[in-house]
């Protein structure tokens, strides 16, 4: 009487495999999108350069902690004693929030960049990759969440920095700053995805510099870090208005000073949105590199 | 028994260049396959595309049973692949490679231990641990990426061009390693355009030439099926060459060929006797050689070129 279950025929119906649709995607792509949707792969990409980081993680912790102090010494000690800003704002307690965004940027984006670029390129290390159960898309997932990674390991460090400094210079002045982390992780991810999409399309070293000179230095110069917009002719401040840099410095402005609103949810808000078109312009470009 | 490779009219174009261009083989388990042929001829193309890298263009491949176009990531947790390039990651120690190469197969850690030992052991370089990869001599390299091939226990390994670039004495060993393996049941699919290599290694070959297989057999079988036993092999100064190119003419049948390459003469179908006859012409016993077939004589009767130029 126990056989019953395991003896009825099997129910009618087509004879199609069970599998469904998504075992036909090749090799995972989703047609709508191009590409696929990365798995969990991109964490054992995002491993190896941790890997990597970590043995040298000595050399590579020195610069986060100088390069900020050179500015605060230069600028803030410097220039900012010529400097007169609205309010009763010191130039230090200005400057702050704005390296913390630019110094994450930087790290977000020498990885994002030459790291990728060298990798894929000269080394060889994507092509090793491929040959293991990884899909480029994955590859390129890695590549933006650790770039992401280092910035925001640069915003920690820098902000260590600031809290250091603050009993004499009072550059932090809410708990809240400790959130300026997961906002250079943000801003990581759009670094990281532009990178990606532009070490895609680089045919030499050289090709990098142009991201850089065209797209990183004027975001450094014009995004608020240094000094306040408002001053300057529309057509800036709408430029950038565009980069995910001006965002940033605007979010840790109003969290380093605690003087945050429902209006820097804006900043927040464009930071999130810019992301999924920003992955998959860096998934579908590196995929076509890659795969051919 | 299932063939672990099964490719049927299989095609890659890049544009309108067809790198391979409508090739069908089969590769069976426990054997030694080798694709023999001279730079661009689509061996690489074809490895990319069993290795689930560089999508088909058109016709069929399976690796294991499972279609290339479905099923990248069960073929890839499959193969272990040696590629041209070295891309060992430069910024890792030794043992390190492995070890990172093990996760992305997601080989449980102290199984990946393990098998880091036995590869390194296996690969004699058990001393160079925890060197970095610019301490490693050319030969080292490319037994540290077989080692790194193993790390999956893979049921098929594939070898792109495993021993170009090395020094002979590198090749030799490599070559040892090679039939360790092959020995312990491991199935291999490799590429050379060193005929000597596709002779030592290979059970089974095919001969490849623009994209398109001209043969395909054991090696014993193709040089007695398109080269004959015996080669006469000449090198004669200018003046000499059309009263040797006269003689060989007359004196070989009609099963025979003369073939010209740069300034040595080849020519199938001749005997002993035809072979001191020339040297009397040559004078010098050095520059004629009557010589047993091989596979580079293969690829000059199936194309008329020389297989490495």
């Amino acid at each position: 009487m126990t056989t019953t279950t395991a003896t009825r025929p099997p129910p009618p119906g087509p004879r199609t495999p069970v599998t469904g649709s998504t075992r036909r995607r090749e090799w995972g792509v989703v047609p709508a999108l191009g590409v696929a949707i990365p798995g969990r792969q991109s964490f054992t990409v995002w491993q190896r350069n941790c890997d990597v980081f970590l043995q040298l993680w000595k050399a590579e912790f020195i610069p986060p902690l100088l390069e900020p102090l050179i500015m605060f010494a230069a600028l803030g000690l410097g220039l900012g004693t010529y400097v007169q800003l609205t309010g009763d704002v010191e130039y230090m307690e200005f400057l702050g929030p704005g390296v913390i965004a630019m110094f994450s940027m930087f790290a977000a984006v020498f990885e994002g960049l030459w790291g990728a670029y060298f990798r894929l390129d000269k080394h060889g290390t994507y092509e090793a990759i491929l040959a293991t159960p990884t899909r480029p898309e994955e590859i390129t997932a890695g590549e933006i969440l650790w770039a992401a990674s280092r910035g925001a390991m640069n915003a920690a460090m820098i902000l260590l920095v600031m809290l250091a400094l603050t009993p004499v210079y009072g550059l932090v002045s809410s708990p809240l700053a400790i959130l300026t982390v997961p906002v250079a992780f943000l801003a990581g991810v759009s670094f990281g995805a532009l990178g990606q999409a532009y070490v895609s399309q680089a045919r030499s070293v050289s090709q990098l510099t142009y991201f850089f000179s065209l797209l990183v230095m004027p975001m450094f110069w014009f995004s608020g870090g240094f000094f306040p917009l408002d001053e300057f002719p529309a057509w800036a401040s709408t430029a950038a208005w565009f980069t995910p840099l001006y965002h940033a410095v605007e979010l840790n402005r109003a969290l380093v000073t605690g003087n945050i609103g429902w209006g820097d949810m804006e900043h927040l808000a464009w930071l999130v949105l810019v992301l999924p078109p920003l992955v998959w312009l860096a998934l579908w470009t590196m995929r076509r590199r890659i795969v051919g | 028994m299932p063939a672990i490779i099964r490719a049927a009219g299989l095609v890659r174009a890049f544009g309108d260049f067809r790198a391979v261009d409508g090739i069908d083989f089969e590769v069976q388990e426990g054997e030694v396959f080798g694709m023999l042929g001279p730079n661009g001829a689509g061996k690489t193309s074809t490895i990319r595309m069993i290795s689930c890298v560089l999508p088909i263009t058109a016709g069929e491949l399976y690796v294991d049973g499972l279609d290339v176009r479905f099923h990248d990531r069960e073929i890839k947790a499959r193969l272990g692949v040696v590629s041209q390039e070295d891309s060992l990651d430069e910024d890792l120690s030794v043992a390190k490679n492995l070890a990172v190469y093990a996760r992305y197969y997601g080989v449980p850690r102290a199984v990946g231990r393990a098998r880091i030992a036995e590869g390194l052991a296996l690969m004699q370089l058990d001393d160079r641990r925890d060197a970095r990869i610019d301490e490693l001599s050319g030969g080292m390299k490319r037994r540290l990426v077989l080692a790194r091939a193993l790390m999956n226990d893979p049921r098929l390994l594939v070898l792109d061009e495993p021993t170009t670039g090395l020094d002979p004495q590198a090749r030799h060993l490599v070559w040892r390693k090679v039939r360790l393996l092959r020995e312990r049941g491991v199935t291999i699919l490799l590429s050379t355009h060193y005929m000597d290599e596709a002779e030592h290694l290979c059970d089974r070959l095919m001969i490849m030439d623009h994209g398109r297989q001209l043969a395909a057999g054991t090696p014993r079988a193709l040089i007695e099926q398109h080269a004959g036993r015996d080669v006469l092999e000449v090198h004669p100064t200018e003046a000499q060459r059309p009263q040797v190119l006269a003689y060989l003419t007359s004196a070989i049948g009609a099963g025979g060929r003369i073939d010209e390459i740069e300034d040595v003469i080849y020519a199938f179908g001749t005997n002993d006797e035809q072979a001191r006859r020339v040297a009397t012409i040559v004078g010098d016993p050095y520059r004629v050689h009557f010589r047993r077939a091989n596979l580079e004589d293969v690829f000059l009767t199936l194309t008329g070129r020389a297989l490495v130029e």
